[in-house]
């Protein structure tokens, strides 16, 4: 088989992109597969091209709606019509259409709560299933940065599942993250692809400051002075309004976004932004998927993010033309206490632990506002595999590696070396040849971003005649 | 109208008989037995449903400016409007929030993909990113453009006319058409957000959102009254073919079969109250309901009078007088005459 050809024929590239060939080869050869693959390489090819030339269906596990709702829509825009996402929103005389169809659908999405639904199981156990996908692979292991319990009940279902072959993609996975996904996946051999973590035309840069006043008139500065599009990452919903309302009142052209706002508003901030209305989108780190823009030339993150890996992921959605773009972290006295806070809020305090385990009715828990959600969904997976003392060890356990996660970021910061090095080395890598433009500790030259005369596009609201005139014109 | 106003307006027909919450409830559209009775009570059907996802910390917020402007006394459990509020009079309105019952926003779904595609149809382009993501409309919107035979010529120059000639035919400011219109988009124009839209016209969120709210119900009525082909079918399943809720009809349809109130009860595994609830649903939306099995003739009689004697719809107002009335027989009674209005 000509793979270029059929890359060609059916998605119109002339050429794959680092580490797609290997993939796909090693899927197509019938072997499990391990793939580390940075954001914005084109990870979901790697299952939708030998999805071609498998028998039966294709189940994709994916951890967060927004990512199997964006996928599921990707898939519809080239045309795919055999897809479903099987996930909460699935409304219940839908479901039963589904069931009854299901051995008919190319791509299965799931998430790891429905997949756990014995129900659920049964009736994917009814069809062939060629090739099982997890996404985000690194949320089995619990020294990944984004450790989600219920993927760890994936291995046990894999023989229910008639045990098929297994792709693991993800983004960033360390030596232990990936000795993990071995081990609960259940695939010791699995070949492993593995691509630099590096991106050469990202140029990082360290901004630090005496008061959160002075970074505040650093960004509005800096705004001013470059020209977008721009993300800039804020730890919390408040101050991506807050920074966004400033920038506004300057006379830039900004937003804000996250999840707390509703759909509809989402997916207009996204529109402006992929239509250059807006220059600077100020969010939380809801912001992202979804957001497919090629030329981002700029990813400020106004506060510590709260790991090595996500702050990856982050400065990743710049500069996807391959252009130079810089990524600029911005770090205050005091910032580690903010993130060291919504570190732990991911993890059940010892008395939430305890509540939980007296609890009858557990989600009266929450809805009373005495357990958080996710502190329930981590401590309750625990508290059904071992004891409570068991699991308030485990806890502290998982608490500590918070604590180092946290620490490395920290370091970042403080550290005297540098940065293209030190995030490599996070990942177990070396660097191959360090750019001239590098980063702050090699020093930057920052006339590569600066573009003449800047003219702001303005989001304006229109009369309602003119509006439609200008969407439907004759 | 602005948000505040509108909440005025709702406090007046109920000033000292309900709670500062109430009209959260209201707005929400909750479906319980007190919220859709005091519907009937007090006429309140164009605002029921208004907001079906209103933030109660919005809301609150709102109230407090009320409080603080004067318009409502301060701290108190039970609406208290001032001699101030009475010199705020609310406009004439299109609002329709029993009929429509949040589904304005289907309709409207519906629209914003439909001209999102001819938008993009115009210029040739096929693939786009939907601006509605929910698959039902996604669906609906495919099944509604096949059979409109959207490509061919001529269908997207109707639509268009068909769209601004209603527009035109709605008796409501401009403003609020622009709200609407704004929260369309299309090739290279984006939507607005409720916040974008609200800054740029000096107002608050909400004052933007309840003439998005109203615009659309107008628009909606004019759609259905009009001669509008290519639109009319975006009404489909969007106006409230029974004014009751479902678990209601149910129960009306046991009651018919035979079954008494109690029988009902058990047969539903239901609490009795809430059957209760569902007669008095019955007692508002159908005036020829009789509510002889119920009260005795000349009970019913005292509790109108008493009510109207005491000026008052609270339940314990009447009880007082009537300490031989039970409070099921009280709503009743009160429901029926609601409905009789």
């Amino acid at each position: 088989m000509n793979l270029e050809q059929v890359l060609q024929e059916t998605y119109g590239f002339s050429a794959f992109r680092p580490g797609q060939r290997e993939v796909i080869e090693g899927v197509l050869d019938g072997k499990d597969v391990i793939a580390l693959l940075p954001t914005g390489m084109g990870k979901s090819l790697c299952y939708q091209f030998p999805a071609r030339f498998l028998p039966g269906s294709v189940l994709i596990i994916s951890p967060l709606l927004s990512l199997m709702q964006d996928q599921v829509a990707q898939l519809k825009k080239l045309g795919e019509k055999s897809v479903v996402a099987i996930n909460s929103f699935l409304k219940q005389g839908a479901r039963e259409e589904v069931w009854r169809t299901l051995g008919t659908y190319r791509y299965i999405f799931i998430s790891p709560e429905m997949l756990a639904q014995p129900f659920v199981r049964q009736q994917l156990a009814r069809i062939q299933i060629s090739l099982l996908v997890m996404d985000e692979a690194h949320c089995i292991s619990q020294w990944g940065f984004d450790f989600r319990p219920d993927y760890l009940r994936i291995g046990d279902m894999l023989p229910h599942l008639g045990n098929p072959q297994v792709l693991a993609l993800t983004a960033t996975a360390t030596k232990k993250v990936v000795a993990d996904i071995r081990k609960y996946l259940h695939i010791p051999e699995a070949f492993l692809y593995e691509h630099p973590i590096d991106r050469k035309n990202i140029v990082y840069d360290i901004k630090k400051f005496d008061s959160h006043k002075d970074k505040t008139d650093w960004l509005l500065h800096y705004t001013d002075r470059y020209r977008g599009p721009g993300i800039v990452y804020a730890g919390t919903r408040k101050k991506a309004e807050e920074l966004a309302a400033l920038m506004i009142e300057k006379g830039e052209s900004a937003a804000f976004y996250h999840g707390g706002m509703e759909q509809q508003d989402r997916i207009f901030v996204q529109q402006q932004f992929q239509n250059g209305e807006l220059e600077w989108v100020c969010s939380t780190n809801a912001f992202g998927m979804g957001v497919h823009i090629p030329d981002i030339r700029h990813v400020i993150h106004y506060q510590l993010p709260t790991s090595i890996e996500g702050y990856v992921q982050e400065v990743g959605r710049a500069g996807r033309d391959g252009n130079p773009s810089l990524a600029t972290l911005m770090y205050a006295e005091g910032d580690e206490a903010l993130m060291e806070s919504l570190l732990m809020d991911e993890l059940p305090t010892e008395f939430e632990i305890r509540a939980i385990h007296d609890a009858e009715n557990r989600q009266l828990l929450v809805d009373q506002g005495i357990v958080r959600e996710t502190a329930l969904r981590v401590g309750a997976y625990w508290l059904s595999q071992m004891t409570i003392e068991k699991t308030i060890e485990q806890i502290r356990k998982l608490q500590n590696e918070k604590w180092w996660q946290g620490r490395k970021v920290s370091e970042l910061v403080t550290g005297e070396g540098c940065v293209r090095s030190y995030i490599a080395q996070s990942f177990d890598q070396t660097i191959q040849g360090k750019p001239s433009n590098c980063c702050c500790f090699e020093g930057i030259d920052y006339t590569t971003f600066e573009t003449g005369t800047k003219s702001s596009p303005q989001v304006r609201v229109e009369g309602w005649q003119a509006r439609l005139a200008r969407l439907l014109p004759d | 109208m602005l948000f505040s106003e509108l909440i005025l307006g709702i406090m007046k027909s109920i000033d000292g008989q309900r709670t500062v919450s109430s009209p959260y409830h209201l707005l929400k559209g909750k479906k319980s037995g007190q919220t859709i009775q005091d519907v009937g009570y007090f006429n309140l059907h164009a605002y029921f449903a208004l907001f079906p996802k209103l933030d109660k910390a919005l809301y609150d917020q709102e109230i407090a400016a009320l409080e603080n402007d004067g318009f409502l006394v301060k701290g108190t459990d039970m609406i208290q409007l001032t001699d101030k509020s009475r010199t705020v009079f609310s406009m004439q309105s299109c609002l329709d929030g029993w009929k429509y019952r949040g589904k304005e926003t289907l309709f409207f779904k519906r629209l914003s993909l439909i001209v999102q595609t001819f938008s993009h149809a115009t210029h040739k382009i096929r693939r786009f990113d939907p601006v509605q993501t929910e698959e039902d409309v996604q669906r609906w919107v495919k099944r509604y453009l096949s059979m409109i035979s959207f490509r061919e010529a001529g269908v997207a120059e109707s639509f268009k006319q068909e769209l601004f000639a209603s527009m035109i035919a709605v008796q409501l400011p401009d403003a609020g058409k622009q709200v609407v219109m704004n929260r369309l988009s299309g090739f290279q124009v984006s939507g607005l957000t409720w916040l974008q839209i609200a800054t740029s016209t000096g107002l608050k969120p909400l004052d933007v959102q309840l003439s998005g709210v109203e615009t659309l119900h107008g628009w909606m009525r004019e759609i259905e009254r009009g001669n509008y082909p290519l639109l009319l079918p975006l009404l489909e399943n969007i106006t409230q073919q029974s004014a009751m809720t479902e678990s209601a009809v149910h129960t009306k349809r046991l009651f018919e079969q035979g079954l008494s109130l109690e029988e009902i009860a058990v047969r539903r595994t239901l609490k009795t109250s809430t059957i209760e609830d569902h007669f008095v649903e019955m007692a508002i939306n159908d005036p020829s309901f009789d509510f002889r099995p119920f009260i005795p003739v000349p009970l019913y009689e005292q509790i109108i009078s008493t009510s109207k004697l005491t000026q008052s719809k609270r339940l314990r107002d009447i009880k007082e007088h009537l300490p031989e009335a039970g409070y099921f027989q009280i709503r009743l009674a009160l429901a029926t005459q609601g409905g009789a209005k």
